[in-house]
């Protein structure tokens, strides 16, 4: 009796790994990444743009240098030069257009951690699931 | 003739030797102050006059913030606008201690270092007229 006890009860477990792993199949799929423009002085098209190039960056490379270079080069390319990227999680937790100062360029954005002067209409700032991506241009 | 080229020479070594002193004291004194200011440079393509005065800029700040409360905003506020001001527009400046970045900088204006525990990257772009059209 004990011993027929046990050998149904190791085939119960023996059972449940096999349904486990076919509910797990639906899950594997992964959720589109949440994004979020914390602030943007860029036509809507161009931001798009931008979260499309950086949502397939992060895809592909898992350094975040490399994430910023491919955004940088690709903006270099489609809108001219001279772009920069700033890409991490903690240089950044917050956005807001400083007094507007005008230099040649335009004008001065202060973000947490990063003081940048962008030409206008050329600079956006999101955030992909926990990193933050800062784009603009100046040069 | 032997007597002049020999004169020469001698005074070439001289001046070599007196440049060479001159460097190796010029990094001892770089050395120096930069592991009394806790500041070790990642990357550079700057003057030494100019790294000198962003670790300045950087070390007198931190010192003036309360202790283990890093403002990586103010930071990188005050070192864009002291280096717009100092060696004109355009600077910009990125502080934290988590973050990677690619960009495009002018000859001789572009560091990366680390003070404590942030990294600081400063660098300098090309200015060009707004389109006004």
């Amino acid at each position: 009796m004990s011993e027929e006890a046990k050998k149904n009860f190791v085939g119960a477990l023996t059972a449940r790994p096999t349904s486990d792993d076919q509910k797990q199949a639906p899950a594997l799929n992964v959720p589109p990444k949440k994004v979020i423009i914390k602030s943007a002085d860029m036509i809507p098209d161009m931001q798009k743009e931008a979260v499309d190039i950086a949502v397939a960056a992060f895809e592909r490379y898992n350094v975040e240098k490399d994430v910023a270079e491919q955004i940088k080069k690709e903006f270099d390319k489609r809108h001219g030069p001279t772009w920069h990227c700033i890409v991490g999680r903690n240089f950044a937790q917050y956005s807001q257009l400083a007094p507007a100062q005008y230099y040649k360029v335009g004008c001065d954005v202060d973000i947490q951690g990063s003081y940048v002067t962008h030409e206008t209409n050329h600079f956006v700032y999101f955030y992909l699931d926990q990193k933050a991506v800062l784009l603009f241009k100046s040069g | 003739m032997e007597g002049a080229e020999e004169e020469l020479e001698r005074r070439s070594k001289f001046l070599k030797s007196l440049i060479q002193k001159k460097k190796t004291i010029e990094q001892q004194e770089q050395h120096d102050h930069l592991q009394h200011n806790n500041v070790r440079v990642r990357a550079c393509d700057m003057p030494l006059p100019l790294q000198s005065r962003a670790f300045r800029c950087a070390r007198d700040l931190l010192d003036s913030m309360p202790p283990k409360k890093l403002d990586s905003k103010r930071l990188a506020l005050t070192l864009k606008k002291e280096f717009d001001s100092s060696y004109g527009p355009a600077w910009h400046c990125i502080v934290g201690t988590s973050f990677g970045s690619y960009v495009t900088h002018s000859l001789g204006g572009f560091v990366y270092f680390s003070i404590d525990k942030v990294y600081v990257l400063l660098f300098k772009t090309a200015v060009e007229p707004l389109d006004h059209s």
